[in-house]
């Protein structure tokens, strides 16, 4: 009984070892161009030297949590302009996935930025922004080919006293559903970062 | 205690002293030469009847010399009376005439798809089964009794066997292992329902020789027997639907030879097209779908021995909800607080992302041999699969799949049957599968599963005994089975594993024959099951609500994939115990089944909490192992009023448990009643017609996990609180949707001529426009279910 369990196996793995001989070849690995993996946010202001925070995740939908920067630290009573730039880690850098603000700025017309910060820490825009409400004040410095705003480029003047709050921005691609009126409700969420900022 | 087992099988079973000794044996079939099951053998005078197996072969047993009178009888069939005169030592063949209201019903030729005659099963075939004409595999399936289905949307269903599905469910479409990507609850079975003559479920692991791995049941989906005389026949459906506007045109050509006897042939196809489906008050945008399929067979047989080749192609596209794409919870959260889907359009035919293409081939070629008291079966089976799944993603990828697999496998299967006596049969077999996996290069997307070559070896003996009105069947089997694996982790890098796994699964079980009409069946069966690739390494999201799932050998902490040997990983064990009380008598049927599942290191998708990507926070679940049981009583019940009455009921119940958390599973289908009424008019007259009124009852689901919504998680997570992790055990982002009643009308009308047959069918399916959402649809958190349908059926065959 037991030899013939044993040869039984033998008989079995055998054969599995025969089927198993012809090992596989390595896949090829993937560009992965829709991940972002570091997201820059850099505030100008007409003279002096830029703000600059970042987000980054280098796992993309990996366990791993993203890492903010920050807060982002700006001056009170100052315009600044702000630019923001993503990067895909997971794709070669000479590869066009690589930065995904070029293709996002390919595709303007499918998306949109969308912003919001507390306790009014903005003179102009004023408000909470317009991730609550779309009518909501934002200075967009940039549109798309039907002349809605973008948001790659912003505007903003801090308040003339010292403050404290957040600083939420949210791009959502939106296709065939971007119009003047479309909300931070509607499409899919490809960046949706929250900063701490202090104005003094 | 093994002495005794061996003692049992081994034992000389002959010699029962007896005064009346003869046996008559046979066989039941319809006009085509398929075995009817479950058909009445009834000696009148004497009291005395059987019932005939799985394979239409019965035997009545312990008769006196002398002549009989015999009644045959079968629902959907004419009675037949006629007179036997014992002995009679010639195998017994009994053709019934299916009455005009059946189209021809098709056959089981595949003696591979025997069943083990001691099996709890329920099946689906003639009238019944070509009532659910133009509906998928799946959901065609939820007529028997025991059967349930995960849906997503009104397209995808996948059979749920007492509360279990996907790789636990095992799908023999014409005697080859169905193998597709179905570790996925959205990838439905890729087969032709109209391939299917008849649909056989059983519900316990009894089919041990069709692999170690069915721990909800087998599903047989056989084909007609080809013809084997000369002459050309056919059939033709048409099946138009009004929810969906779409059309259904299936049919097939088949014929013999005269030259060459034995010989015949099948050519089949289908074609459907549907747009959008529609809930009672919106249209549900992009779940329309097409398929386009054929087969082609072949086969020589003669009496003794025969070869079989068939060839099917299987192609299908199939749009998602569009409102279902939401990337983040945010997004879910927004999505599960609307009233009508984001999205929502006019109704339309076309089909855009989300969406699966899917294209299956299946060769088969099997030949048996019968040779004294052996049979031998040999059976070879190629399929290959391709898997493409498209999203919204940026710009030009959104033509580019978001998932791509093509996977091909080989399954060769022996089978050596030996009938010892009439009383003992024995039969030995091995399976062996072979299978790739690749993924379709340049989805841009890191593979949700990994490429890998799986290779399973498998032996099984099985001893049927027979002892007056006790039957015994023993089954065992051993199989090894072989991952090699190679794919991506987060950071897209290589990795590459291999795998063995081997184990042994048994069964017994018992059939006592009650009465001439009732028989008693129990059944006790172990099963195994190796997670499969989805289970061990996925990453990512695919086409499911906006989570991203985590594979058991995915570390958490470093984002790498952990060797399986130290990873703690089990593979999955259960044991099976159905009883089975099933009562035939002319007027009255009843089959009531009980089981018992308890389900070692059961693999199931659990939440842990939350993860944050630049794209905003994502629920994540990961594979986790439990103990599960799942309990249950499936209820069938027919009762003819008179010739023209019947009145039906079916029902289930079922009470599943994770015994490890001491909580519910989700998406465990809620109880059910079903109640139906027919009418049927006389079927010898050239006209003939039917109506029947069907209500469907289905409980709330009271045993569901609790709730944690999208937005709960959202909020606890700005005040820097994982509310997943704080909450353990199961969760859902919804609670579970009330319960429902839906009726449904048709009337049909038959017009027989001489060798042909026209009918047509029109029936209505929730005929009150019901809102409602069923909790194993995984739509259910985005939108209803689908409203009114009228659907009418024309069906021609000569």
């Amino acid at each position: 009984m037991k030899s013939l369990r044993f040869s039984f196996l033998v008989l079995m793995s055998g054969s599995l070892i025969f089927l198993a001989g012809c090992s596989k070849d390595d896949p090829k690995p993937e560009n992965i161009p829709e991940a972002i993996t570091k997201a820059t946010f850099t505030f100008t202001p007409a003279t002096g030297s830029p703000v600059v925070v970042t987000a980054t995740d280098s796992d993309g939908e990996g366990p791993n949590p993203r890492v903010l920067s920050g807060p982002i630290a700006l001056t009170k009573n100052v315009t600044y302009t702000l630019t923001i730039t993503m990067i895909n880690e997971l794709a070669a850098t000479t590869a066009p996935e690589y930065n995904v603000t070029d293709e996002v700025e390919e595709e303007a017309a499918e998306h949109l930025f969308f912003f919001a910060w507390t306790n009014n820490t903005f003179s102009n825009p004023a408000g909470n922004g317009n991730i609550d409400a779309r009518a909501d004040l934002v200075n967009y410095n940039d549109k798309d080919a039907n002349n809605l705003p973008l948001g790659l480029s912003t505007a903003w003047t801090t308040i003339n006293a010292t403050g404290s709050g957040k600083f939420r921005v949210v791009l959502k691609h939106q296709p065939e559903l971007k119009s003047a009126t479309s909300t931070a409700s509607d499409g899919e969420s490809d960046l949706d970062v929250e900063f701490d900022l202090t104005v003094n | 205690m093994r002495l005794a087992f061996l003692l049992l099988i081994f034992m000389p079973l002959a010699g029962w002293a007896q005064t009346c000794t003869f046996s008559v044996s046979g066989k039941v079939e319809d006009e085509r030469g398929m075995p009817l099951v479950g058909a009445t053998i009834q000696l009148i005078k004497d009291k005395k009847g059987t019932i005939s197996d799985e394979t239409g072969k019965f035997q009545l047993a312990q008769l006196c010399a002398g002549k009989y009178e015999v009644e045959i009888r079968y629902v959907g069939y004419q009675t037949i009376t006629t007179s036997l005169k014992v002995p009679f030592n010639k195998p017994w063949t009994i053709t019934m005439q299916s009455d005009s209201t059946s189209l021809n019903e098709v056959v089981i030729e595949d003696k591979h798809t025997n069943l083990a005659v001691t099996s709890t099963y329920s099946s689906l075939s003639g009238k019944l089964l070509e009532e659910t004409m133009g509906k998928s595999l799946g959901e065609s399936m939820r007529e028997i009794p025991g059967v349930n289905t995960i849906q997503t949307g009104p397209a995808i269903f996948k059979p749920v066997i007492h509360g279990v599905h996907s790789q636990r469910v095992l799908i023999l479409n014409n005697g080859i292992r169905q193998e597709g990507q179905n570790w996925g609850v959205e990838h439905a079975p890729e087969v032709d329902q109209f391939i299917a003559s008849n649909i056989i479920v059983i519900k316990d692991a009894a089919a041990i020789k069709y692999g170690a791995d069915a721990l909800g049941g087998v599903v047989l989906v056989n084909p007609a027997k080809l013809p084997t005389e000369a002459g050309v026949g056919g059939q033709l459906h048409t099946i138009f639907a009004s929810n969906n506007g779409s059309g259904v045109i299936s049919g097939f050509l088949e014929g013999g030879s005269k030259k060459w006897p034995g010989f015949g042939w099948r050519a089949q196809a289908t074609i459907k097209k549907a747009g959008d489906s529609r809930a009672a008050n919106y249209v549900l945008s992009n779940t329309g779908f097409e398929e386009q399929n054929f087969s082609l067979s072949t086969a020589y047989h003669t009496e003794k021995s025969g070869i079989d080749i068939f060839y099917s192609h299987f192609n299908t596209s199939i749009g998602i909800l569009r409102g279902t794409a939401v990337a983040t919870a945010e997004d879910l959260a927004i999505a599960l607080e609307r009233d009508v889907p984001q999205y929502t359009t006019a109704f339309t035919y076309d089909i855009k992302q989300p969406r699966q293409s899917v294209q299956h081939d299946l060769v088969k070629i099997n030949a048996h041999l019968e040779k004294g008291k052996n049979e031998f079966r040999l059976q070879y089976g190629l399929q290959s699969n391709r898997r493409t799944e498209y999203d919204f993603r940026l710009g030009a990828l959104t033509e580019i799949p978001a998932l791509g697999f093509q996977l091909y496998t080989h399954t060769l299967d022996a089978e050596w049957e030996r009938t010892h006596s009439s009383r003992w049969q024995s039969s030995w077999g091995i399976n062996a599968l072979y299978q790739t996996n690749s993924k379709v290069d340049g989805t841009q997307t890191i593979p949700f599963i990994p490429n890998f070559d799986h290779i399973t070896m498998g032996l099984f003996v099985v001893e049927k005994i027979s002892l007056q009105q006790w039957m015994l069947e023993l089954g065992l089997r051993y199989d090894v089975k072989k991952y090699d694996v190679a794919g991506f982790d987060f950071k897209n890098k290589l990795y590459r594993s291999s795998i063995d796994f081997q184990n042994a699964s048994g069964t017994v079980s018992v059939k006592r024959k009650i009465t001439n009409t009732s028989t008693f069946t129990s059944s006790l069966s172990s099963a195994w099951r190796p997670p499969n690739m989805a289970e061990l390494y996925s990453i990512g999201t695919h086409q499911s609500a906006a989570s991203i799932e985590y594979g058991l050998l995915l570390n958490e902490i470093t984002s790498e994939v952990k060797p399986y040997a130290k990873s703690g990983v089990n593979v999955e064990k259960a044991f099976k115990w159905v009883v089975g009380y099933k009562l035939e008598r002319p007027r009255f049927t009843t089959e009531i089944t009980g089981y018992m599942n308890y389900i070692f290191d059961f693999i199931y998708l659990k939440p842990r909490g939350v993860t944050q990507s630049l794209r905003g926070i994502f629920p994540y679940f990961r594979y986790t192992q439990t103990d599960a049981s799942f309990m249950g009583i499936d209820f069938f019940s027919n009762y003819k009023i008179n010739s023209f009455w019947t009145l039906t009921g079916k029902a289930s119940y079922l009470r599943a448990t994770d015994e490890t958390q001491n909580d519910y599973l989700v998406f465990i289908p809620a109880n059910r009643v079903d109640l139906g009424v027919r009418y049927e008019s006389n079927p010898e007259k050239k006209w003939s017609w039917s109506a029947e009124s069907k209500l469907r009852w289905v409980a709330n689901q009271s045993r569901a996990p609790q709730v944690i919504t999208p937005r709960q998680i959202i909020d606890a997570q700005a005040q820097g609180i994982d509310i997943v992790a704080q909450r353990p055990g199961n969760f859902d982002f919804k609670a579970a949707p009330g319960g429902y009643a839906l009726i449904s009308l048709s009337v049909g009308a038959t017009w027989k001529l001489k060798s042909s047959k026209c009918e047509i069918r029109l029936s209505t399916d929730n005929l009150t426009n019901q809102s409602f959402r069923e909790y194993t649809n995984r739509l259910r958190y985005f939108a209803d279910d689908v409203g009114r349908n009228i659907t009418l059926g024309l069906h021609y065959s000569f």
